[in-house]
C-alpha cells in the first residue's frame, strides 16, 4: 500500500518543478544554450548566416596578438581597465561621502536626499547628451568654472588623452569624461550606504567617542568597517557594471569609439565586432575572456574581503 | 479532495491568464489593412521626420497604382537598421525590402544573405537597368559582376561657402570655382577670425572623415581592381599628409576643440550657417538646411585637386540602396515596389515627383531630366550643382567585404592623424589601417556562401 505521505510529497515536488518550469526553461534557452554554444563557436569562425567552421585557438591567438600590440582588443581593453579603474572607486568613495553627509540631521534633509538621488533615475540618454553639453571644450560649463581658477580648458570627450597617465596627467580626456559621468549616477549606492548607516549601532560610536575619537577616526574606524560588507557588494557590482558599460559610449561617441577609439569600451567593441563585422567566432572568444577576466577578478576580490570586510555579530547583551 | 481541487485551481490559474493574454493580444493586433487579393511587401527603412511623410506619400501612390501587391512601410529611425535585417534574416523572417545607406552589400552578398536582381528581374531588365543608372549608382549596388543593390539615391559632397564671410575678410568676392587645393588654403588662412584671442571661425578645417573625398580627389583608389585594400596609395597618403598641415598649424588640442565645437551646436545646426566657418565639406543633404532667403549668401564649389595634377575624380559618393533579403516573401512585389520608387522602367515622371519631394538625388539622368525635376532644380541652385557633380566622375565607397571596417578603421588613421600630438607618419598610419583591413578581408574571403 503506498504511503499518503510519500505520494503527497511527490505531487508537492511535480507543482514546484511545474511553476518553476517558465523560468527553468528561460535559463536553458536563453542562458544555459547561449553560455555553451558561445564557448563551441569561439574556437570557430562563424557569422550567424552560415555553419560554424571549427578554426581552433584562431582567435584567441589573434586576441593575444591584439593584446601585445595595444590594438582592437588590447585597446578595448585598456580603455575599460582605465575606466573601471578610475570609476569604480571614485564613484564608491563619493556615494559614501554623500551618504555620511546625508545622514546629518539638517534642515531640508530629506531635498538634498531627493536631490543627489535625481541623477541617477535620469534616463542615460538625456543625461549623456547633458554631460556632452557640459564638457564641450570651447563653451561648456565644466571648463568655464575652471577657468576661473586659471586651469586650462579640457578637451573631454574630444581627446585622446589621460589624466590618470603619467605622460598626460592632469589632461582630461574622453575616458575622464566617462568616468566622470559614471559620478553622476551613484545614487543607488548612496541609497545603500544610507539605509546601512541608519544601522549602525550607536553604543559603538559612543564607546569611541568616551576612548576620545574624534569624527574622523569615528569614521574611519566605525562607520568603514560597519559599511565594508556594503562596500565589497558595490566594489563586485561597479566592477561587473564598469565591464558591461555600453549605452553612455555608444551615445557619447555616436557608436564608434571616436575620438581614435579611446572609447572604445570592450562592450561596443563587442558589439561592434559581431553586428558590424559579423565576426561572432571572435565576439564569442572576447566575451569569454571578458568573463574570465570578471571571474578572476571577484575572487580576488572575495578573497582579499577577509583582509578588510567586518560582518557584524551578534553585540551580545 | 476540496485541498485537491485547490491545486488544480493554482496551477490552472496562469494557464488560464496566459490563454487571456494571448486572446487580448490577438483581438487588439494592429491592422495590416491589405485590401483583399493583394500580396503584402514588407519594407523598411530608416526615414524619419519629414521625410518620413515624403517616404508614406510614395508608398500610397505605389499602393493605388497596384492591383497586385501592398506596400507596408515600417520606419526604423536610427543607425541600426542594418543589424536588425541582420536578426531577422538569420531569425529566418526578412522583410521583403530595406532600404539603408550603410556599405553592407558586399557583406550581404558575400554571404549569400541578399537576392541578386537578376533572380527578381528578367535577364533584359537588369540589363537595361545597368545602362539606365549613372555609373556610380551601377557600382554601390554592384559586387563580383551582379546587380545586388539599386540605388535610388545619391549622396555627393563638395565645399559650401559663405560668400560674406570670404567677401568680409579676404576683401574680394569668392570666387566661382576653385582651381586648386592651395586656392583653398590660402582662403582658409584668409578667413580665420578670433576675438579676444580666442578662436571664433576658421576659414576651412578638414575633417577626418571626409579623406575619402580628399584621397580621390588627390587621384587614389581605395581598392584596386582585384578589391584588396589600398588605402595606403602615395595619393590618398599625401591627401592625409596635406590634412596634416592644419594639425601642425593649429595644433592638435585646438582642431579637436573646434571640431566638438559643431557637434554640440543646438539641434546639430550645418556649423556654416552658424558662421564657424567660412567653407565647410558636407553633402547635398545640408540645402534643406539652409533657409530660403539665405540661400544667396552661400554657394557650392567642387572639390579641387592638387595644383599641377589633372584632376582624377570629382569626389567620392555613396547612396541609398534598395535590398531584398534572401527567404523573403514577395520578391517579385518589392522590385516593382523598387522600379516605382528609383523610376526605372518608364516610371521617371513618379520618380522626379519623389525626389523633388526628398530633396534627393537621382540615380539616372533619365529622372534628371524630366521636366518636373528640372523645375526644382531652377528653383534650388544649390542643389543643383550637386546634380551636376553626380553625373560627373564620382568613385563610390569601396564595394567589398568588411567595408564597415575599412570605413571605420579610415576614419581612425585620420583622426589619430589629425587629432593626436606626436602621432605616426601619414602613411604609416594608413599602412596599419590597410593591412588591418586586408587581414580582416583574407579571413572571410574564402567562405563564400552559394545559396
Amino acid at each position: 500500500m503506498p504511503d499518503p505521505r510519500r505520494r503527497k510529497s511527490r505531487r508537492g515536488r511535480s507543482a514546484g518543478w511545474l511553476f518553476i518550469s517558465p523560468w527553468l526553461l528561460g535559463l536553458l534557452v536563453l542562458f544555459i544554450f547561449p553560455f555553451f554554444a558561445s564557448l563551441y563557436w569561439s574556437f570557430c569562425r562563424y557569422d550567424l548566416l552560415s555553419s560554424p567552421e571549427w578554426i581552433g585557438t584562431e582567435h584567441y591567438q589573434r586576441i593575444a596578438a591584439e593584446i601585445w600590440n595595444g590594438d582592437g582588443f588590447g585597446n578595448a581593453l585598456w580603455n575599460t581597465l582605465y575606466y573601471a579603474a578610475l570609476s569604480v572607486p571614485l564613484s564608491i568613495i563619493t556615494a559614501v561621502l554623500l551618504a555620511v553627509m546625508l545622514s546629518w540631521r539638517i534642515r531640508g534633509q530629506a531635498i538634498f536626499r531627493t536631490l543627489f538621488f535625481l541623477p541617477s533615475i535620469i534616463p542615460l540618454v538625456a543625461s549623456s547628451i547633458l554631460w556632452l553639453w557640459l564638457l564641450d571644450p570651447q563653451d561648456g560649463l565644466v571648463n568655464h568654472v575652471l577657468g576661473w581658477f586659471g586651469a586650462p580648458p579640457q578637451l573631454w570627450f574630444q581627446g585622446t588623452h589621460e589624466a590618470a597617465h603619467p605622460g598626460t596627467m592632469l589632461e582630461f580626456g574622453s575616458k575622464d569624461a566617462l568616468v566622470l559621468m559614471s559620478t553622476w549616477g551613484v545614487g543607488n549606492f548612496m541609497l545603500i550606504y544610507l539605509a546601512a548607516l541608519g544601522d549602525v549601532p550607536p553604543q559603538l560610536y559612543e564607546a569611541a567617542a568616551l576612548d576620545g575619537a574624534g569624527r574622523g577616526r569615528r569614521f574611519w574606524h566605525v562607520t568603514l568597517p560597519m559599511l565594508s560588507p556594503l562596500i565589497l557588494f558595490n566594489l563586485v557590482l561597479g566592477l561587473i557594471k564598469s565591464f558591461q558599460a555600453f549605452t553612455q559610449v555608444y551615445l557619447v561617441s555616436e557608436g564608434t569609439g571616436e575620438p581614435v577609439g579611446s572609447t572604445l569600451l570592450l562592450s561596443l567593441h563587442l558589439f561592434l565586432a559581431a553586428f558590424q563585422d559579423l565576426e561572432m567566432g571572435y565576439t564569442s572568444a572576447m566575451a569569454w575572456l571578458l568573463f574570465i577576466v570578471l571571474f578572476i577578478a571577484t575572487i580576488l576580490l572575495f578573497r582579499s574581503s577577509r583582509h578588510w570586510v567586518h560582518y557584524r555579530t551578534s553585540l551580545g547583551g | 479532495m476540496q485541498k485537491s481541487l485547490r491545486t488544480w485551481f493554482m496551477m490552472a490559474l496562469p494557464l488560464v491568464l496566459a490563454g487571456s493574454l494571448a486572446t487580448l493580444a490577438w483581438i487588439t493586433r494592429p491592422q495590416s489593412g491589405i485590401p483583399e487579393g493583394r500580396e503584402e511587401v514588407v519594407f523598411w527603412h530608416f526615414w524619419g521626420g519629414s521625410d518620413r511623410a515624403v517616404v508614406e506619400d510614395i508608398v500610397d501612390r505605389f499602393n493605388h497604382s497596384q492591383e497586385q501587391y501592398h506596400v507596408r512601410a515600417v520606419a526604423m529611425p536610427g543607425n541600426n537598421l542594418d543589424m536588425k535585417m541582420f536578426l531577422a534574416v538569420t531569425g529566418g523572417d526578412p522583410p521583403d525590402l530595406i532600404n539603408q545607406d550603410d556599405p553592407i552589400v558586399a557583406d550581404w552578398a558575400h554571404r549569400g544573405a541578399l537576392m541578386p536582381l537578376e533572380e527578381i528581374a528578367t535577364e533584359e531588365e537588369v540589363r537595361q537597368l545597368e545602362d539606365w543608372l549613372f555609373p556610380a549608382a551601377r557600382e554601390l549596388g554592384s559586387y563580383q559582376g551582379r546587380l545586388y543593390g539599386l540605388c535610388n539615391g545619391l549622396d555627393i559632397r563638395a565645399l559650401y561657402y559663405n560668400r560674406a564671410i570670404i567677401r568680409e575678410r579676404t576683401g574680394q568676392p569668392a570666387p566661382e570655382r576653385l582651381e586648386s587645393i592651395e586656392q583653398l588654403d590660402e582662403l582658409a588662412t584668409a578667413c580665420v577670425l578670433r576675438e579676444e584671442g580666442r578662436l571664433t571661425s576658421l576659414g576651412y578645417l578638414p575633417d577626418p572623415r571626409r579623406l575619402w573625398a580628399w584621397g580621390v580627389v588627390f587621384g587614389g583608389r581605395f581598392t584596386d581592381e582585384s578589391g584588396k585594400v589600398t588605402c595606403d596609395d602615395p595619393e590618398i597618403v599625401q591627401a592625409l599628409q596635406w590634412m596634416v598641415r592644419y594639425r601642425e598649424r593649429w595644433g592638435a588640442d585646438t582642431l579637436a576643440a573646434f571640431r566638438q565645437g559643431d557637434q554640440s551646436l543646438p539641434g546639430k545646426t550645418f556649423p556654416l550657417l552658424a558662421g564657424r566657418y567660412a567653407i565647410v565639406m558636407d553633402g547635398q543633404w545640408r540645402v534643406r538646411d539652409i533657409p530660403a532667403d539665405r540661400s544667396g549668401e552661400f554657394g557650392v564649389w567642387p572639390l579641387p585637386p592638387p595644383a599641377g595634377r589633372t584632376r582624377q575624380a570629382e569626389g567620392w559618393v555613396n547612396g541609398n540602396l534598395f535590398l531584398v533579403p534572401r527567404g523573403c516573401r514577395t520578391p517579385r512585389g518589392a522590385w516593382e515596389f523598387m522600379k516605382f520608387w528609383s523610376g526605372f522602367g518608364g516610371k521617371e515622371a513618379e520618380a522626379a515627383r519623389t525626389c523633388s519631394q526628398g530633396g534627393w538625388i537621382p540615380p539616372s539622368q533619365q529622372v534628371v531630366d524630366q521636366p518636373q525635376f528640372q523645375q526644382y532644380l531652377r528653383e534650388n541652385p544649390l542643389f543643383a550643382r550637386f546634380v551636376q557633380l553626380a553625373a560627373g566622375d564620382q568613385v563610390p565607397t569601396p564595394v567589398i567585404p568588411g567595408a564597415r571596417m575599412y570605413y571605420r578603421e579610415v576614419n581612425q588613421a585620420a583622426e589619430r592623424a589629425l587629432y593626436t600630438d606626436n602621432p605616426a607618419d601619414a602613411g604609416s598610419l594608413l599602412e596599419a589601417a590597410a593591412h588591418k583591413v586586408q587581414q580582416h578581408l583574407d579571413r572571410i574571403g574564402g567562405r563564400r556562401e552559394e545559396p
